[in-house]
């Protein structure tokens, strides 16, 4: 008879274990907001092929107390998310070369928060402008 | 007890064992081998190297050279012929390591780069990073998976070898998990079991570097040479003896007293010069630098530290980006582990036991006096290192000679006959008795850690850097002592999975025997050379009486018997061992004479 | 040891297996001083307290691996790790997360040895060279790509880290994905695509859900992190190459 005796040990609860892993869980459900957000748009873009009393509709619904508290959360989790995944971004992508050198971590992730910037402030132009 | 056969067995999975392995496996013998290591294989303390491995690579460098340090940094204690074999096979098995993947620093062209190192008149030290030992142990490692031959018995640990009809013919091992004792038989044995530095105190070795190959053979009657010989490094973390490799010097680093000043200029080792230069200085040979720094300390020119006197490593003036590039490890250490940033401000450093020229008595050709014995690595000696040896000398050696003695194991393997079954597994059992009764007699009163520490500070005390013999007879008769309170040892644990103390208490049996033949060897040789420098009136070297190997031989009931035996001398005759510029003009004579004598 | 010794309490996650049905909690008092790792912290416990207490050790410099274990909850090499970080107060330490306990401290890595095994860790050139032609020829740029992913010793803290291997033991894991693209990103070797198909497998790449712990835990900044997820963009262009191209698309 063997004298080993393994010993495994549970796993249940552990992504309440240590602070990382609740960072984790928090940016992993961020995403479910960032998916009802998506489906409530689309579900606008429907009422608004089926008319215009429907598209009003859609919009006064919007308005609504529960809708704009929705609104404000999902905006927290999607920058949330954003910025969770700005961060692990450079591990994603093959290593950035500049005049043969590697270009550093915060400068990428720096890069996207620019980029992004950027972004806002052309689709802002549009909005304002267009 | 389980029988397990293979055709060879290795003991060892360190450079040396997994090279010779692999030799072995790549003979047409298809031969099975089973590799015994008591650690997982990149585990071993090779990988704790850091320095580089050394051959001769650039145009203007030449064999002969690489010889001529070699020979000249043992004191004229190598093997020659060896040591000529050692040297023309060197760069062929650094470029069979380049081949298996190991990640060299390479020149913008994409050859490999070398770097200089203490002792060595051209720079050909192959290098990967810092961390040289850890990329060729885990590219060896890594290798040896490709062979479905080689069986790999990982923690397990190796009490004895089964010799019968005066040949070995396996080993017995406890397989560490669950206490289990086995009898692995095979037809030739390999001893690859690293070092012994652990017998001392201070020393830059790993918990598991405790002789235990140097201590089965010594048992089974084959003769340790030239164990006096221990190489103190001259620059060690106080307190834990942790290495900073001569690299650093290599690269430029200096070696500086309270003053500031680079005392070497006061041992020989001068004139300095602001960039490196190969044998002068910092470059010198590391017995040579040991001592400088011991006689620092006589004049109180070193400075205070809770664990010491120590003198300072300077890196300052190599800058943060050269720091980092070229030694990463040294780096992480320095800032890790005692807080300091070694761009800004000099390393304290001291010196520590970090070599064993000395081991198991071989052959050029890795066999012992005992057939069907090999040994290889740093446990064996075959003939290379001498009274001290040069800095990245020994990774090339685990490579050459590694496979060699597979080579020569299989080859021998292929031809020898085991006794009967039985017979070898009588013996096992007697083997796996002694070895069971020493974990359930051991109630004794005598602790494991008392004992080991009061030996490593003897060894210390009377083997250290200077010696002279009341203190090298006091440590000799301290290890008497500590080996009958060994008797008495007390061992709690008495399980069997993952017993660690016992394999502790196996462990300090080793040490004891192979201090033992360290002090022993030392007492006897009555003159200085290389590592063993006496100040009781021996101070000189005497070839007269001492060009010669020392063979220490286990005695059961006491100290080992000393014996000497020649030392072969093909080209090089001693001359007078120097460094800097009088070591130039040292090998200008040489020259000199011997193209007169080319003339005649 | 100075007389001005202090003391810390170092709680051990004690198992043996021929005793006990489970761990349990074990308190020690250790006198350490201020430049003493943790490591020595259970080698004094071992050597004056209790013989029987059992882990892994050897370098004492970080680099051989072996001392890996859960301090206060973060897996760490224990011989880098410094009781005066933790004092005055406790440390508890416990085998590394996610792995078998064999006694005590020591866990059961046989898993990770066969993950290594199976990746062909090792060069398999397009053609063969021989000695006499010497070393292959790599820049320092080649060199780049693989010397930090050749720098993993090993240690496991990276899988004590990850709960996807916690959850679904039959994930790679991030040192044997790092270990394989390293090799693939070797200028040396041409088996990429035997080996992109261990990566393609459910139990490859695909396994990670990007927690990045590992990287964050690593001692020695190999990045495993960024190693597995490169090569989901690997495997994903090596799916649509065969889609393009049958039979793998080279
Ligand atoms: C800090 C340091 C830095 C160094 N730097 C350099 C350098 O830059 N250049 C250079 O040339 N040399 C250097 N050296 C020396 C060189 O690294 C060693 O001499 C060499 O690595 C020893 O290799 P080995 O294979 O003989 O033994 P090791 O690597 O020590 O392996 C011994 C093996 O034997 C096994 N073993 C031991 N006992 C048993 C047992 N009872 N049962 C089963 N298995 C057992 C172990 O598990 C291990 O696998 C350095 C040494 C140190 C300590
Ligand atoms: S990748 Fe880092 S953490 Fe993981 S085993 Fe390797 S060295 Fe350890
Ligand atoms: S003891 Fe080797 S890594 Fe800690």
């Amino acid at each position: 008879m063997s004298t080993r005796k393994p010993y495994v040990r549970p796993m249940a609860g552990w992504w309440l274990k240590n602070p990382v892993y609740v960072r984790y869980i928090l940016r992993e459900s961020t995403a479910v907001f960032v998916g009802i957000y998506a489906v409530i748009l689309l579900v606008g873009l429907l009422r608004l092929s089926s008319g215009e009393a429907a598209w009003n509709n859609w919009l006064i619904a919007m308005q609504s107390p529960g809708a704009i508290l929705f609104h404000v959360v999902a905006m927290g989790a999607a920058v949330y998310h954003s910025v969770t995944w700005f961060s692990v971004a450079p591990k994603v992508m093959p290593p950035l070369m500049f005049n043969g050198e590697k270009v550093p971590v915060a400068k990428i992730v720096a890069g996207q928060y620019i980029f992004a910037g950027i972004i806002y402030l052309v689709l802002l132009g549009l909005i304002l402008w267009g | 007890m389980e029988t397990i056969k293979a055709d060879i067995v290795i003991v060892g999975g360190g450079g040396a064992g997994l090279r010779a392995a692999i030799a072995a496996a790549e003979s047409d013998t298809g031969q099975s081998i089973a590799l015994v290591s008591k650690v997982y294989p990149m585990r071993s303390h090779t990988v704790a190297a850091e320095g580089g491995a050394a051959a001769v690579t650039q145009p203007q460098d030449d064999l002969e050279y690489h010889f001529n340090d070699t020979v000249a940094g043992g004191d004229w204690l190598c093997e020659q012929d060896v040591v000529e074999y050692f040297v023309a096979h060197a760069r062929e098995e650094l470029v069979q390591m380049e081949h298996w993947g190991c990640p060299w620093n390479r020149k913008e062209d994409g050859h490999v780069n070398v770097r200089a190192f203490g002792g060595m008149k051209i720079e050909r030290t192959w290098f990967a990073a810092d961390k040289t030992g850890f990329h060729m142990l885990h590219t060896l490692f890594q290798t040896s998976i490709k062979y479905p031959l080689i069986k790999r018995f990982d923690e397990y640990f190796c009490v004895d070898i089964v010799v019968e009809d005066g040949r070995a013919q396996g080993v017995v091992v406890i397989e560490i998990a669950t206490g289990r004792i086995c009898f692995i038989q095979a037809r030739a044995v390999v001893l690859a079991t690293g070092g012994a530095a652990r017998v001392f105190r201070e020393n830059t070795n790993g918990g598991i570097v405790t002789g235990d190959g140097m201590a089965l053979a010594y048992r089974q009657g084959v003769a340790l040479r030239d164990m006096e010989f221990m190489q103190y490094h001259p620059t060690c973390m106080p307190g834990t003896g942790l290495l900073f490799t001569e690299a650093c010097r290599g690269e430029g680093g200096y070696l500086i007293n309270k003053d500031g000043y680079r005392f070497l200029q006061d041992y020989g080792l001068g004139p300095p010069s602001d960039e490196p230069r190969n044998k002068f200085m910092e470059l010198g040979p590391r017995d040579r630098v040991s001592q400088a720094i011991w006689h620092e300390k006589q004049k109180g020119r070193t400075i205070d530290h809770p664990h010491g006197q120590v003198v300072h490593l300077d890196m300052r003036h190599l800058g943060e980006k050269k720091l980092r590039e070229r030694l990463p490890q040294i780096y992480e250490l320095a800032e890790e582990f005692m807080g300091l940033d070694p761009a800004h401000e000099p390393i304290p450093v001291l010196p520590g036991a970090h070599y064993t020229m000395g081991g198991i008595e071989t052959d050029g050709r890795t066999a012992t006096s005992l057939p069907g014995l090999y040994a290889v690595g740093e446990c064996a000696s075959v003939g290379i290192h001498g009274a001290n040896r040069l800095g990245s000398n020994s990774l090339v050696e685990l490579c050459v000679f590694g496979r060699v003695a597979g080579d020569e194991a299989s080859s021998y393997a292929k031809s020898a006959r085991n006794s009967s079954t039985a017979t070898l597994e009588k013996k096992a059992d007697d083997i796996c008795n002694r070895v069971r009764g020493l974990v359930n007699n051991a109630n004794g009163k005598e602790r494991i850690a008392d004992i080991r520490n009061e030996m490593a500070k003897s060894m210390e005390e009377g083997c250290g850097i200077y010696r002279n013999a009341p203190v090298m007879q006091k440590t000799c008769d301290k290890l008497e002592e500590l080996k009958q309170r060994y008797r008495s040892i007390n061992i709690e644990d008495k399980s069997s999975a993952w017993n660690t103390e016992w394999l502790l208490a196996i462990e300090l049996g080793y040490l004891l025997d192979v201090a033992q033949a360290v002090a022993c060897s030392a007492i006897n040789r009555k003159e200085s050379r290389g590592s063993h420098q006496r100040l009781d009136g021996y101070e000189q070297r005497d070839d007269q009486n001492y060009l010669k190997h020392t063979l220490a031989r286990y005695n059961s009931e006491g100290p080992p018997g000393i014996e000497y035996s020649k030392v072969k001398i093909t080209k090089s005759e001693p001359g007078i061992r120097a460094y800097g510029e009088a070591g130039e003009k040292a090998e200008a004579e040489r020259n000199k004479k011997k193209g007169a004598a080319h003339d005649k | 040891m100075t007389s001005n010794d202090k003391i810390i309490e170092i709680e051990v996650l004690r198992y043996r297996p021929e005793q006990d049905e489970k761990p349990f909690l074990q308190s020690f008092k250790v006198p350490f001083t201020d430049d003493q790792s943790v490591l020595q912290g259970v080698q004094y416990i071992k050597d004056y307290l209790d013989g029987s207490l059992s882990f892994r050790w050897s370098c004492r410099m970080a680099i051989c691996g072996s001392c890996g274990m859960m301090i206060n909850g973060v897996p760490k090499l224990s011989c880098k790790t410094f009781l005066r970080e933790y004092y005055p107060g406790k440390i508890t330490l416990e085998a590394l997360k996610h792995f078998p306990i064999e006694k005590d401290l020591i866990i059961d890595l046989s898993d990770f040895i066969n993950k290594l095994e199976s990746i062909k860790p090792y060069i398999i050139p397009a053609a063969p060279r021989t000695l006499e032609q010497g070393e292959y020829l790599q820049t320092p740029r080649q060199l780049d790509r693989i010397a930090q992913f050749s720098s993993c010793i090993n240690c496991m803290l990276c899988y004590a880290a990850c709960p996807q291997y916690g959850l679904k033991p039959d994930y790679l894991g991030p040192a044997a994905i790092t270990l394989l693209h390293r090799y693939n990103e070797d200028n040396r070797d041409a088996a990429k695509a035997e080996r992109m198909q261990l990566l393609n497998a459910h139990e490859g790449v695909w396994g990670c859900t990007l927690v990045g712990y590992c990287s964050d835990v690593c001692p020695k900044d190999v990045d495993p992190a960024a190693a597995i997820n490169r090569n989901k963009l690997n495997s994903t262009m090596d799916y649509f190459l065969r889609f393009v191209a049958p039979r793998g698309g080279n």
